[in-house]
């Protein structure tokens, strides 16, 4: 989060990738800071993937360019192979070698990179230790569960010591618990070793979670590059909206919050509480754990509310409604 | 699955001629599994029987005696199949690597081309590479060059190399797609290693499974080939045991000879079942050693994020490297399938032997000569033959599927492992031992052999599609009100009819080529065009022949196209023939 002193890490500028005539990603600019982590976030299709596997010389431009540390790694002309790009990946599938045990697999960037066998093994097993997974080190990854595999993946990019970390959702295919684990795993990472990461992922929670900035993807383009408070408080249309939380719409005066005259306005569920000015008939309950959820028709339209403990009014009662803050579309 | 208490559901409430009723459900359930059965055993299991009490008759010394005086014939079939099973694997994994992970242009060109090498027969390739490399062929013709040890060992090793090829491909790039997914090799990169390091370090080993069980493939597909050594050895006087079988039934009344044909036909059934069984345990073993999610369908991670060596991008500039892999590629395809074919074709239309190619010296008199009543009368035994086995080989498939839905699935399985580990050879001498009284000369003895061979080729593609249907379908249409029976006739069969068409046009193309078996068992009137074709090749008719092989590799591709645009099916046969 400290403004950038040297060039960004990675600086994709109109960036287009197709597919043959099938345009993928359509002209996408973004700046990552060192150190900065940006997340990449939406629906399945939206081009994250192709975005980042551009990024990591996977796939050729069909425009742009993408610059990395300052210099021009990929145009339509230029393709620096992705071996020799400085960065490291994290792949939803985990892309693991079924062949190797878990320390080869940590080792290998490094014997790449030309460190010595026995320097290579110790500094494998260090890593191993550190993800907490040093007693697997002679597992291969069939002998491994999916949050083991994750972390050998992590490991193996941390092994490369990369400017630029890039993830591709890669906590998509691991239970609630584990994934928290990865997350915060994967944010220490990150900021201990100071360099930059592009997190892509199709979890709002994750991406609000994890990033310094949140990118949102829409049919290959970028649509809103904001801090992740900012994506969640000031979406840039109803789509965006849509994607960085659960969100209602209501529509007419809303003097009560300051907005000025009339219009359509975005209302988040912690943005309105029960009791208060506007009348209100309780449509749906939803008891979630933490919270419940109140679906209230009002004149103005229909408003999720979320209030903390188990459910105090049935489907049907009247209630009253109080908007305490909103964001107009 | 269905016990009797969930067939009974919804059925009107069990009364007075309940007893009855569950005999006649026992016997519905039954009956294909018996009907099956009894298919198999006069198909398959009468003649083995047959055969191996011939053998037992003979005595086991006397027997072994004989089989011993075809030492040559097996030693040669042995080095024979090693060097072609190198070639084939060297082959098909250089094309499979070039056209799976490069962006060399033209690469479904490279895959057709590759299809079409699979489709044409054994006999046709060997001699479109006499008409093309040989001494007066086309390279002859045109620049003077000229390879006469064509005719010979070295001949037959190349070209059952080349036959084999095709199939060697499709296993490796299947090998690559489920075990080698294009992740792996994109962590490799991203962890610093160069393209070649990747394949060296990732892509290979992995593969090397792959590797043993298409070389292991390839092997049994040379030692049992008949049509390569008949066209390439036969001439040199150069014996393998297929050959060796076919002058002991065909040329010799000898006694000897005979039992020589029965000890070798066993010889040759053991050890290609030992092969097969041997590239089963290879290609499945390690199924699960898979990482996680990979566990999936095949080549799902190639689906969901299409690497650079999918359609690339754009219309952006092809690259050095891409145009060198391309360069190589259709090097090799066109000296083992394009070159050949053009030999085959310049042979077919020249007037006369010598006279150097061009339109001056091409005519159609090679064709109208060649297509005489006599061949058209194969050409018809043909056709009828390859109809009557698909159409056998599509009951036999429904029926096979109606026994997997009731009891005896086990069973099923294991008869049809048994009919794709037979070579053909042996399953002739067997048929002949077991029906050569009665039905000696007739297509009908020609028609039951190709039933037995071809039917586990066209139940694959129906097995394949049964696995596909989940068996919450099943539930679907019995909790939606539909008995067993009408289960099977309006859900399965229906979703199944794509797999049965396409299962039997694979045997209709296998029948029209076939030739290791009819050549065993034809008789006056019952020859087959592949007979024909070797029988011209054998009285030296060169451009006869050339012409009547294009006329069969033609009708054949016909016969192919309709499969050529699916994807899958013909992969899916290339497995084993």
């Amino acid at each position: 989060m400290t403004p950038p002193r040297r060039g960004p890490a990675v600086e994709a500028r109109a960036v287009m990738v197709s597919y043959g005539e099938t345009p993928a990603v359509r002209g996408v600019d973004l700046v990552v800071a060192p150190g900065e982590t940006v997340a990449l976030l939406g629906p399945s299709g939206s081009g994250k993937t192709t975005l980042l596997y551009a990024i990591a010389g996977f796939l050729p431009l069909s425009g742009g360019e993408i610059v990395i540390e300052g210099s021009v790694v990929s145009s339509p002309t230029v393709s620096l192979p992705p071996e020799r790009r400085p960065l490291a990946m994290v792949f939803q599938h985990y892309g693991l070698w079924p062949h190797m045990a878990a320390a080869e697999t940590v080792a290998y960037p490094m014997h790449r990179a030309g460190v010595d066998k026995k320097e290579a093994a110790r500094l494998a097993s260090d890593l191993l230790e550190q993800m907490r997974i040093g007693h697997l080190a002679g597992r291969r990854p069939a002998e491994l569960s999916g949050g083991e595999q994750q972390r050998v993946g992590l490991a193996r990019a941390l092994a490369r010591r990369p400017a630029v970390y890039l993830l591709d959702e890669p906590t998509a295919h691991l239970d609630t618990v584990l994934k928290a684990d990865l997350q915060s795993e994967l944010a220490h990472r990150m900021r201990a070793d100071g360099a930059a990461a592009i997190h892509a992922t199709h979890d709002v929670e994750e991406a609000l979670a994890v990033a310094d900035r949140v990118a949102l993807m829409r049919d290959g383009e970028v649509v809103q590059v904001d801090r992740p408070d900012d994506v969640y408080a000031r979406p840039v249309d109803e789509w965006a909206a849509h994607l960085t939380g659960p969100a209602s719409f209501i529509e007419g005066e809303v003097a009560a919050v300051g907005a000025d005259g009339a219009g359509r306005y975005l209302v988040r569920p912690d943005w309105a509480r029960l009791d208060g000015p506007l009348p209100a008939r309780v449509s749906d309950v939803r008891f979630r754990g933490t919270h419940t959820d109140y679906r209230l028709e009002t004149d103005l339209g229909s408003v999720l509310v979320r209030e903390p403990g188990p459910a105090r009014l049935d489907e049907g009662a009247g209630t009253s409604l109080a908007i305490e803050r909103v964001w107009r579309m | 699955m269905t016990d009797t208490s969930t067939t009974s559901l919804g059925s009107e409430p069990a009364t007075g001629g309940s007893a009855a009723r569950g005999a006649r459900r026992l016997a519905r359930r039954w009956a294909p599994a018996a009907a099956l059965s009894v298919a198999a055993g006069l198909l398959v299991g009468l003649p083995l029987a047959v055969l191996l009490r011939t053998a037992l008759e003979e005595g086991l010394g006397p027997l072994l005696e004989a089989t011993a005086s075809a030492g040559p014939a097996i030693w040669a079939t042995i080095w024979t199949s090693l060097g072609a099973t190198a070639l084939a694997v060297g082959v098909g994994a250089l094309i499979a690597l070039l056209t799976e992970r490069t962006d060399a242009p033209g690469r479904r060109g490279l895959r057709l081309a590759m299809l079409v090498a699979l489709i044409v027969p054994g006999y046709v390739a060997a001699l479109g590479w006499l008409n093309a490399y040989g001494p007066g062929g086309l390279l002859d013709d045109l620049f003077g060059v000229a390879a006469p040890a064509l005719v010979g060992p070295l001949g037959i090793v190349v070209v059952m190399g080349v036959e084999a090829a095709p199939i060697a491909y499709l296993i490796v790039v299947a090998g690559l797609h489920s075990r080698a997914e294009p992740d792996l090799e994109r962590a490799a990169r991203a962890s610093g290693a160069s393209a070649i390091d990747a394949i060296r370090s990732i892509t290979m080993p992995l593969l090397r499974p792959v590797f043993a069980g298409a070389a292991a493939i390839a092997f049994v597909l040379s030692v049992t080939s008949f049509g390569v050594p008949a066209v390439l050895g036969i001439p040199a006087g150069f014996t393998t045991m297929t050959t060796r079988i076919y002058r002991d039934l065909a040329f010799s009344s000898d006694p000897a000879s005979f039992v020589r044909a029965v000890g070798l036909a066993i010889v040759l059934a053991v050890g290609a079942a030992v092969i097969i069984a041997l590239a089963d345990w290879l290609l499945e073993r390690r199924r699960a050693d898979r990482s996680g999610v990979f566990a999936g369908p095949i080549g799902h991670m190639g689906q969901s994020a299409p690497g650079p060596q999918e359609e690339g991008a754009g219309r952006r500039r092809v690259r050095p490297r891409a145009l060198a892999a391309g360069a190589v590629a259709w090097l090799v395809v066109g000296t083992i399938v394009i070159v050949p074919l053009l030999g085959l074709l310049s042979t077919a239309l020249n007037r006369a032997p010598g006279l150097p190619p061009g339109p001056s010296s091409w005519t159609l008199d090679n064709f109208r000569e060649v297509l005489d009543p006599r061949t058209l009368e194969a050409l018809g035994n043909s056709v009828v033959l390859a109809a009557a086995a698909a159409a056998g080989v599509i009951a036999l498939a429904a029926l096979a599927v109606m026994a997997r839905r009731g009891r005896g699935v086990g069973l099923t399985g294991s008869l049809l492992g048994l009919t794709f580990a037979l070579p053909g050879s042996t399953l002739a001498v067997a048929v002949l031992l077991a029906y050569g009284a009665s039905l000696r000369n007739t297509l009908l003895i020609i028609l039951i052999a190709y039933l037995a061979k071809f039917w586990a080729l066209g139940y694959r593609p129906v097995a394949a599609g049964l696995d596909a249907i989940p068996a919450d379908a099943y539930r679907a249409a019995r909790v939606s009100g539909a008995g067993a029976w009408t289960t099977m006739r309006t859900v399965v069969l229906p979703a199944l009819r794509p797999m049965i068409v396409a299962g039997g046009l694979i045997v209709f193309m296998f029948g029209l080529h076939e030739v290791t078996m009819s050549s065993l068992l034809y008789g006056p009137g019952s020859a087959t065009l592949a007979v024909v074709v070797l029988n011209l090749q054998q009285l030296g008719e060169v451009g006869l022949t050339a012409a009547l092989a294009l006329v069969l590799a033609g009708i054949v591709t016909l016969a192919a196209l309709p499969l050529l645009g699916r994807t899958g099916v013909l992969e899916r046969v290339g497995w084993r023939r």
